[in-house]
């Protein structure tokens, strides 16, 4: 046995003279059969170490593999586009894994740079924390930043061309670009002067922003401009690629930290340890690991806790990590199962690409059966031709890989252009840049695939009288798995733009033909909650006296992303329980077309000083009063157990409506009268019998003459707000409907190939067939059947699979059920379809096979 | 210097190498398989397993230090033939440079 085993392993003389020299000493020794197996193993070990497996004659391989490809372009082509569109999707979801987990910020050293703060807290610590860290972490003895930055990531308002735009923006210490080590791009940064109490508040823009609203001109530095309520001086713009910490969050101002409210609240009472919240990034000194600025930052950390002891100290620890990609853990924790679901759809995409190869490859081995049969006859061992093999498909996956890499840098340009799908566009922004990382995991992807549809062919290569009805079987084998794996995507696919027009046309309670939303900042230092109610007063007159107005109305939320929320009680009893809430003016809910099925709306007399009214939706209705007459009962409103909370009486009822995203259940919520209740920002919808879009220019230009410095945001359609709603589904539909169509396409591709193949071994057969008598309309049936029973084995197998993946998909299917027959049976039928087309062609050739020239043939 | 620092790799001896070499060597015409593996254990104390003992010996065949023939078969061994090696004359030189190299290191060092 273990001699067999031997002469299998080294084949020919070689083994014969091994075995005989270990037979002449198993005698000697007189037995011992665990000596014999430990002696073949070590032939087995030495052939199989990988020195010998790449001894010199692979390059002899590789070279005959070269000029074999060349010699036959077509294949080499067709295979290297099939690997190249699946290894250029994956490149391109494996950059934005990249850019979203590992990638450095585009700054010096950034190796060095790394993320503070308390993981617990969303790596967040108090400013007062930061200023104890900053000193003694940068002492000189025991140094373990040599700079450290505190920032905080908001959004604020930048005012230009008569539009506000919200931008993401940082408010950040004094010593930041030093830290970084970046330096401006036109101008400066900040200076410790600008980081203090009453100083000249100053601002660096981004490059973005200096391209969109100031065209770049040089003039920008020494402007003033109105971000958030105050005018800022630009002092400088950042560097271009610089976005900030946490991309793919985009960071387009930068201010002193000092120039925000609650940091000089904390500068003016240095007694407050619990706010304001910072973020922390520190440059490491020299020598110092992450690890060991981990531990040192503990210490610190304890030591800080016993100086300045405090009821309610942070709990969490402090942790030190290099900055790479999203440094936000809310971002990674969201985008890690997306990243998960794209990438195991581009490797079945891959997959099925290899499969088409390994197709070809055994089509080419069916011809190439003569010049294998010659190489073993002059000698070649089966491991000879398996490498053979072997080599060219490395050749094959080292060409797709590289052309991989320029599919999936051009398709990552597609990309990162359509993004703007996401909500408040500009916000978020995916570079893409290929790196190392992209380029390895690209070339990986080659080898791992020039692997596996090698591997099948090769085996068969190897086999000595590899039969030609295995092979056809095998290939059919292949076949079938292309089509049913595509088919899973196909219908995922599907299920998603179903659900995504499923929930479209869900009725979201209210009207939204028709109105248009503007959202406008009323707030501080300009208006205080009466003057703004006044001027409130003064744009919904305005705008009711426009031509081709309905209505217009004030709410606090926009429909749709109401996300402001309260708590209700019937009584003080009761444990008060989170309640959507929104703040409404007075013809709020016939403007929007909400209907109050008891009781009355808002009117004139709900005035400040009058009874507080409430009106509430059926749900919290039946929820609080399930067997009484709601109108008349009391609801006591307030989270906070220890203030007064203020108790307001029902005056309506509801119809029930959609308030944060469409595919929500039913929600309890409260309506409060805009004329009790206050908040600095309002949104005015204004229905109009006409095209909505078309009243943006006067609606802007009349809230400009109400008030030139009045902050307008964003206008737009509440159709257009809907359908942001549901970006995360609108994207993940459109991908994974490119992605369905990609492995579609390459399936068929595959299956065109075997019918083809078909067709062409059976020249002779159909000739004969033809011959004696058979029409050519069963000669086409005969082909289409074969192609057909392919298919409809692989669309059972992928219905079958679909069924158990599609289920991953349940929260992003608004309410539809994840084996929705008609995405099942669409996706089938298109695959029908295609099928049809694919072995129509092969099918079309078999029938204009010429009898006296097929019996000719061979 | 090209020669010394591409070519004196190529010529370099590893210290199996240069043991096989040296058992081929002592046993003259009597070095086959089985011989070589004894000579080597008994000499030098240690286990040669017949994966590693072939393997070096066709890498010195290759760089053509080793030539080796086949004799007729034999009863003893299952009606097989044995493989025997001789040491050419780029061998000798290989061993000898290798010899030389030590004496040069050992030269006026001596271990405390």
């Amino acid at each position: 046995m273990a001699e067999r085993l031997l002469r299998r392993l080294v084949p020919g003389r070689e083994g014969e003279i091994i075995a005989g020299d270990l037979r002449e000493e198993f005698a000697a020794r007189g037995g011992g059969r665990i000596w014999y197996w430990g002696e073949v193993l070590s032939c087995v070990a030495v052939r199989l170490s990988p020195h010998r497996l790449t001894a010199p004659d692979l390059r002899q391989d590789l070279h005959y593999a070269v000029r074999v490809l060349r010699r036959n372009p077509g294949y080499a082509l067709t295979a290297m586009v099939c690997l190249a569109l699946g290894i250029g999707v994956n490149s391109t979801v494996f950059s934005m894994v990249n850019e979203l987990f590992w990638q450095p910020l585009p700054l010096p050293h950034s190796g060095r740079l790394a993320i503070v703060g308390r993981e617990s807290d969303g790596m967040a610590c108090s400013y007062r924390d930061y200023l104890e860290f900053r000193q003694r972490a940068s002492a000189p003895a025991g140094r373990l930043f040599s700079g450290l930055v505190a920032y905080d990531d908001m959004r604020v308002a930048i005012d230009s061309g008569g539009m506000s735009h919200i931008v993401g923006a940082d408010a950040v210490t004094a010593n930041f670009a030093d830290v970084l080590e970046m330096p401006a791009q036109l101008g400066r940064w900040f200076m410790p002067e600008d980081d203090r109490l009453g100083s000249d508040p100053v601002a660096v823009i981004g490059d973005g922003t200096w391209a969109r609203l100031f065209g770049r001109s040089p003039d920008v530095i020494g402007q003033r401009v109105r971000i958030g309520t105050e005018r800022y001086r630009v002092i400088g713009v950042a560097p271009p690629g610089f976005v900030g910490m946490s991309p793919p969050h985009l960071v387009e101002i930068w201010m002193p930290l000092a120039s925000q409210p609650d940091v000089r609240d904390l500068l003016a009472n240095p007694g407050e340890w619990e706010r304001p919240l910072v973020q922390m990034i520190g440059r490491l000194a020299d020598g110092q690991g992450t690890r060991e600025a981990e531990a040192g930052m503990r210490a610190l950390d304890a030591r800080i806790r016993r100086d300045f002891p405090r009821d309610n100290a942070p709990a969490g620890a402090i942790t030190v990590a290099v900055a790479t990609g999203a440094s936000r853990p809310d971002v990674r924790a969201v985008a890690a199962p997306m990243a998960a679901l794209l990438l195991s759809v581009t490797a079945v995409v891959l997959l099925i690409a290899c499969v088409n190869v390994a197709n070809l490859i055994l089509s080419r081995a069916a011809v190439r059966r003569h010049e294998m049969a010659v190489r073993r006859a002059l000698g070649a061992g089966p491991w000879r031709l398996v490498r053979q093999t072997l080599a060219e498909g490395l050749v094959l996956g080292a060409g797709g890989a590289a052309l991989g890499l320029a599919v999936g840098y051009w398709s990552g340009r597609l990309l990162a252009r359509s993004l703007p799908g996401f909500p408040h566009g500009g916000m978020l922004a995916l570079r893409l840049d290929p790196d190392w990382r992209v380029a390895a995991f690209a070339a990986a992807a080659g080898l791992a695939s020039a692997l596996l549809f090698t591997l099948a062919p090769a085996m068969d290569a190897a086999r000595i009288n590899g039969g030609g009805s295995r092979r056809m079987r095998q290939r059919d084998v292949y076949v079938v798995a292309q089509v049913a794996l595509s088919l899973v995507l196909l219908i995922a696919a599907t299920l998603l733009v179903r659900a995504l027009e499923h929930a479209l046309e869900v009725d979201p309670g209210f009207a939204m033909a028709g109105r248009l939303e503007a959202r406008l900042s009323i707030s501080e230092p300009e208006y205080t909650a009466d003057t703004g109610r006044l001027f409130l007063d003064r744009v919904l007159a305005a705008v009711q006296a426009m031509p081709n107005v309905q209505s217009a109305t004030i709410s606090h939320n926009t429909p749709l992303s109401i996300t402001d929320a309260t708590c209700a009680a019937p009584d003080t009893n009761t444990r008060p329980r989170r309640t959507g809430s929104d703040i409404v003016a007075a013809g709020y809910f016939d403007t929007i077309g909400i209907p109050i099925l008891r009781g009355r709306a808002f009117e004139a007399r709900d005035r400040q000083g009058a009874p507080q009214v409430v009106v509430v939706n059926e749900t919290l209705a039946r929820r609080y009063w399930p067997a009484k007459e709601p109108i008349g009962q009391s609801v006591w409103l307030g989270c906070d157990t220890k203030a007064p909370r203020t108790v307001a009486q029902v005056v309506g009822v509801a119809r029930d409506a959609k308030y944060a995203s469409l595919d929500e259940p039913p929600q309890p919520f409260v309506y409060r009268p805009l004329a009790q209740d206050w908040v600095g920002f309002m949104t005015l919808i204004v229905h109009t019998p006409g095209r909505p879009e078309q009243f943006t220019a006067p609606l802007r230009a009349a809230l400009a003459g109400l008030d030139p410095d009045l902050r307008v945001y964003e206008i737009e359609t509440l159709e257009e707000c809907a359908s942001g709603s549901l970006f995360r589904v609108r994207w993940q539909a459109a991908l994974l409907a490119v992605f369905g169509g990609l492995a579609m396409v390459l399936a068929a591709v595959g299956l065109y190939g075997v019918v083809a193949y078909t067709v062409a071994q059976q020249t002779r057969e159909l000739g004969i067939r033809m011959a004696i008598g058979a029409q050519r309309g069963d000669l086409l049936w005969m082909v289409l059947g074969r192609g057909l029973r392919l298919t409809a084995l692989g669309i059972a197998m992928g219905l079958l699979l679909s069924a158990a993946a599609t289920r991953l998909l349940g929260g992003l299917l608004y309410g539809m059920s994840p084996l929705d027959p008609v995405s099942f049976a669409a996706a089938s039928l298109a695959w029908t379809a295609v099928a049809m087309l694919a072995s129509y062609v092969p099918a079309r050739r078999a029938m204009q096979v010429d009898p006296v020239v097929a019996l000719r043939w061979e | 210097m090209v020669y010394n620092s591409e070519l004196m790799s190529d010529h370099y001896l590893g210290e199996f190498e240069q043991v096989v070499l040296l058992a081929v060597l002592r046993l003259g015409d009597d070095a086959y398989g089985v011989p070589i593996r004894r000579e080597i254990e008994k000499r030098c104390a240690r286990k040669v397993t017949v994966g590693a003992l072939y393997s070096t010996l066709d890498r010195l065949e290759a760089k053509e230090y080793l030539s080796s023939w086949f004799a007729d078969p034999t009863a003893e061994r299952g009606g097989r033939s044995r493989r025997y090696f001789r040491l050419e004359p780029a061998g000798g030189e290989a061993l000898a440079r290798a010899k030389s190299m030590f004496e040069r290191m050992w030269k006026g060092v001596r271990l405390a």
